[in-house]
This record gives C-alpha cells, sequence and structure tokens, in this order.
C-alpha cells in the first residue's frame, strides 16, 4: 500500500491530484459519473467579485496535442458562490480550493475577505488568465505586482492561498519567488501559453477574441521544465499542471518538483481522467516500492 | 452513478454520397435512453471528440446510428472506419427536444440538421402524432435521406437551391407553402436544425404563423459534459430579457427559439 496523501503547507490531500480550475466547473456535471470524494482537491472555475458573461464564441479552437481556450473567466460572481456552490462543493468529501481572478488588487482583497468568512478550505489566486483584458496574466507579469497583490490578499485571509502563475514571462521563478516572498503557502503553475489560431480559409482567427491559452499535451515540456526551474528558486511546495494525460505523466511533474498535480484538459476528453490518474500514479509508486507518493518530489537527477 | 464513457462497436458505415455517410454503432445505454435533439461526443485520432447528433436509434437491437458530414481532419477520420471498429463515445448528452404535448410536429432541415430531425421523426410516428418533414438541400446532388423522410413523415416536402425538387429555393420557403397548405391546428410545433442563417429564417415564419418553434443551435465544443464553458450561445431570459451565455451542451443543443439571441 502507498501512502498517497501530500501536504501542501497547512493542508493535507488524500492524495497529490486535483481538478483543475475551469475544467470542472464546481464539480456538479462530474459528480454524476464520478465519486469526487476520491480527489485531493477541486479547484473551483475562476471567479470574479460580479457575475461574468465571459467571451463571445468561439471560444475553443483545436490544435495539435491540445487546443487553444477564450472562456473569459465566464461565472456567476462570489456571491452564488458562496451561497449555492460552496456549500454542494463541501458536501463532495474532498478538498475544495476557490480560484480568485480579480481584475484588481481591490477586488482580489475584497474576494479573500469574503471567502476567509467561509469554511472553504483553500484560496487559489490566479495571477494568470490570458483571456481578459484587466488584471490576471497583468499581474502575474510583473514580480512587484505579484508581491504587492499577494501581500495585500494575505494579509486578509488565513486560509491556506496558493498562486497561480502564468507562464508567459521571462522568468517564472522570478514570479514565484515574489508570491513566496509575500506569503503565498504555494505556487500552482502552469496557467495557459497564450497563442493563436488560424483560419486560413476566412483568414480570420478561429477564436473570437483572437488569441487564447494553449493547453493540453502540447504544453507539457514547457510545464515540466517551469515546473523544475520554480522548485530550485523557492522552498513552498509547487502543484505542477499542463498536458498531464496519466499516470506516468503526474509522476513527471512530482519527480520535477511538484507536491501536487492538477488535471486540467484531460478531463474535457476523458470525465474519468482524474481517478484514473490516481489509480496510475499509485500503480507506479506500488510497481517501484515507493512507501509514499511524496518522496517523488523533486528527485529528478540532473546530468 | 450513472456511466457516460462507453466502448461502441460500428457495425456499418453507409456512404450517402461523397460528403455524407452514417454510422451504426452498437450501444445498448445509449439507445435506452437517448432522445430526440440529444448528441454523442465521438474519440477520435485529433485531440478533441467530435459532437454528432443522434440519427436514429434501435431499442430492440441496442444500436443507434449518427449522420455525418465530411467537415476537417476529425470527420475525415471517421468517413474511413469500418465495421468492428471501437470507438468511445460520451452520451446521451444535451437537452433534446420538447415534443410532450403536440399533436403536429414540423421538422425543417438543412445540411447535417436534417439527421437529428429524422429522430424526431422516426419518435412521433411511434407515438402516432402527425408529422411534416421539410428538408432543404443545396442541389438534388446533395438530397440525403429522401426516401427515408417521405416514409418517415406523414407528409414530406424538399428544397433544392437549384431547383429539381418540390420547392426552389431554401427550407425556409419550404416551410412557408407547407404553413399555407396545412392551414392553422392546434398542437403543432416547429422544430429545426441546420445552418443558422435557415433557423432563423424558420423561426420567424413559425413566430409570424403564431407556433411554437423550438432550434437546434451548434457552436465549436469542447467537453460536451458541461465543464468547460466553451460551446456557448447567447440566451435572453424571456422574464427579465438578461441575456446569459448557456452552454450548447448541457441546456442545449435545443432551444426555445424565442430565447435565442440571434
Amino acid at each position: 500500500m502507498v501512502n498517497l496523501s501530500v501536504q501542501i503547507g497547512s493542508l493535507t490531500l488524500k492524495n497529490p491530484v486535483i481538478a483543475a480550475s475551469g475544467t470542472f466547473g464546481f464539480g456538479r456535471e462530474m459528480k454524476q459519473w464520478n465519486d469526487l470524494s476520491e480527489l485531493g482537491a477541486i479547484s473551483s472555475k475562476g471567479l470574479t467579485l460580479n457575475p461574468r458573461l465571459g467571451n463571445d464564441p468561439p471560444r475553443v479552437a483545436e490544435t495539435t496535442g491540445g487546443l487553444l481556450n477564450s472562456v473569459g473567466l465566464q461565472n456567476p460572481g462570489l456571491q452564488i458562490f458562496i451561497e449555492t456552490e460552496l456549500p454542494f462543493m463541501k458536501t463532495l468529501g474532498t478538498t475544495i480550493i476557490a480560484n480568485i481572478a480579480g481584475h484588481s488588487l481591490e477586488e482580489n482583497v475584497a474576494m479573500a475577505e469574503q471567502l476567509d468568512a467561509t469554511d472553504l478550505d483553500g484560496i487559489e489566486l490566479n495571477l494568470s488568465c490570458p483571456n481578459v483584458s484587466k488584471g490576471c496574466m497583468a499581474f502575474g507579469s510583473s514580480a512587484p505586482m505579484i508581491e504587492e497583490v499577494v501581500r495585500a490578499v494575505r494579509a486578509k485571509t488565513h486560509k491556506p492561498l496558493w498562486v497561480k502563475l502564468t507562464p508567459n514571462v521571462t522568468s517564472i521563478a522570478e514570479m514565484a519567488i515574489a508570491a513566496e516572498a509575500a506569503g503565498a503557502d504555494a505556487v500552482s503553475l502552469i496557467n495557459t501559453l497564450l497563442g493563436l489560431a488560424i483560419d486560413r480559409k476566412t483568414r480570420r482567427p478561429i477564436l473570437r477574441n483572437s488569441t487564447g491559452g494553449l493547453s493540453g499535451p502540447a504544453v507539457k515540456p514547457v510545464a515540466l521544465r517551469m515546473v523544475w526551474d520554480v522548485y530550485r528558486a523557492v522552498q513552498i511546495p509547487i502543484i505542477g499542471m499542463g498536458g498531464i494525460m496519466n499516470g506516468e505523466d503526474g509522476i513527471e511533474f512530482m519527480l520535477a518538483g511538484a507536491t501536487a498535480i492538477q488535471i486540467g484538459t484531460a478531463n474535457l476528453i476523458k470525465p474519468t481522467a482524474c481517478h484514473d490518474v490516481i489509480t496510475e500514479m499509485e500503480w507506479i509508486a506500488q510497481s517501484e516500492n515507493m512507501a509514499q507518493i511524496s518522496q517523488y518530489t523533486g528527485l529528478l537527477q540532473p546530468w | 452513478m450513472q456511466q457516460i464513457e462507453w466502448d461502441c462497436t460500428i457495425l456499418e458505415n453507409q456512404t450517402l454520397n461523397d460528403q455524407f455517410f452514417i454510422l451504426t454503432l452498437q450501444g445498448e445505454a445509449i439507445s435506452q435512453t437517448a432522445q430526440p435533439g440529444q448528441f454523442v461526443n465521438v474519440s477520435c485520432q485529433q485531440f478533441l471528440r467530435r459532437p454528432f447528433g443522434i440519427m436514429a436509434v434501435d431499442r430492440t437491437a441496442g444500436t443507434f446510428q449518427i449522420g455525418i458530414q465530411v467537415k476537417g481532419k476529425g470527420t475525415m477520420e471517421f468517413k474511413d472506419l469500418r465495421a468492428g471498429t471501437v470507438v468511445s463515445v460520451l452520451g446521451p448528452l444535451g437537452h433534446g427536444f420538447d415534443l410532450a404535448g403536440y399533436r403536429r410536429v414540423i421538422t425543417v432541415g438543412g445540411g447535417t440538421g436534417v439527421f437529428p430531425l429524422y429522430f424526431v421523426q422516426e419518435h412521433c410516428r411511434a407515438a402516432g402524432v402527425e408529422t411534416v418533414a421539410v428538408c432543404g438541400y443545396r442541389s438534388t446532388q446533395d438530397a440525403i435521406l429522401v426516401d427515408e423522410f417521405r416514409h418517415v413523415a406523414s407528409k414530406a416536402v424538399f428544397a433544392s437551391d437549384s431547383g429539381g425538387m418540390d420547392v426552389e429555393g431554401h427550407a425556409a420557403m419550404a416551410l412557408d407553402k407547407v404553413l399555407e397548405d396545412l392551414g392553422p391546428a392546434e398542437g403543432t410545433v416547429v422544430l429545426t436544425c441546420g445552418p443558422k442563417i435557415m433557423m432563423q429564417a424558420v423561426a420567424e415564419r413559425a413566430a409570424r404563423a403564431g407556433l411554437p418553434c423550438q432550434v437546434s443551435l451548434e457552436e465549436r465544443m469542447g467537453c460536451g459534459i458541461g465543464i468547460c464553458l466553451v460551446c456557448v450561445c447567447k440566451i435572453k431570459e424571456q422574464e427579465t430579457g438578461a441575456i446569459s451565455h448557456q452552454r450548447c451542451c448541457v441546456e442545449g443543443p435545443v432551444f426555445p427559439a424565442e430565447a435565442v439571441v440571434w
């Protein structure tokens, strides 16, 4: 028997597999055909203070080994989350994380303050959505701004605070260092890579928003490299993600330095993806005689 | 907990013409529970699954059919699939047509839109409901399922942009003729599926005739199960007039025509 639990700051997850924000809603759909209590955690759809309609469609473009999306943070707003979605999520028997993506420092602070009064397990501060014009990635691509926002949010909440980083920067390690300095309990990476898909015949971008965020197996090598970079730069735990499709991918992220992992795009094509990854990671750990899955973190042996 | 993902064996791949073909798949659960207007999301070698409206079910044999038009890499792959191949299928998915209580059902389809409407026709025929099928094609060469619709519907009218069929022009023009011939009747509903511009024209005509109308919308889709929020369409709430983005794959693909923001 492999001990699958992992520790992220003060939070103990029953296993390292977390459903990634924006690919799992609030769990309502997935609950129909999965036992969600078996997951390590669920990170909610990205939230803003007020409801957001999101971008106009088309919002998705298939690419080689992945897809571009430009949903643009469509969500019901924080109040409905707190009143309706969070109570439902808390019945699922797993760790519940709220992903917040305010357009300003003040909005993020206000959300963190309101969430602090709930029975939520943790906050993932999304400084990395590429599909909105204000906030998010605009904060996340400047280390001083990350530090300012994270410090302000940290001051208003006792909840475990994860900071989700964008890969659309020169040095993601610098961004992680800033988040750590400002009091983040963990960093999660990577969000999507900004991309463009073109319809050659109409000579237009396929996405109505023109650009979108690339995800899926196409980004995995980039994500692994970034997790490894960040692992060597900070002490706080890393939640790694980017194109994880199976247990082997998950173990690779842990070898690169991740304490836990998130499954995102895989959920869209395989409704049981998270569960499959847990089973496969356990099987790999068992076959390699690892007593604890957490032992994999950072085991990568560089040349 | 329900099961949503099924391994389905292809039993037959029937070519209709150079563009259109019909796959018959083994799928007990899907065939038992699928309702007209619902769809399945089928895996292929491309990254995302491909959504197709269900064209027919055979509940005794435990099989269902989907009609496909070659449009890109994914659909091209399906065209070459042979009997015996197993594909992963999610379904049945989505909110189909609301048929309860109607005494006469008029379906208006164009392009691949005729496939899910064929399911409506078969369903209504079995339930003893009077049906009229209106199908629009670009040309007589593109005219698919003509004999099938003639057989299944109480009355069938075919339109072709380039002439040579019952009506020269598009499907909505054929609907004009049908409405004129039929005259008003209580309990009539118009159901449409096809190109957006055609559905809008159909919805306008239905509204003018005072008939309820349901439209089956399409948008570039990701998961098909409601989690990714990419396949949204603009829907107007009747009471408040507020516009929201609703998912084609869960709240849709079928919406009341009056709620659609064209």
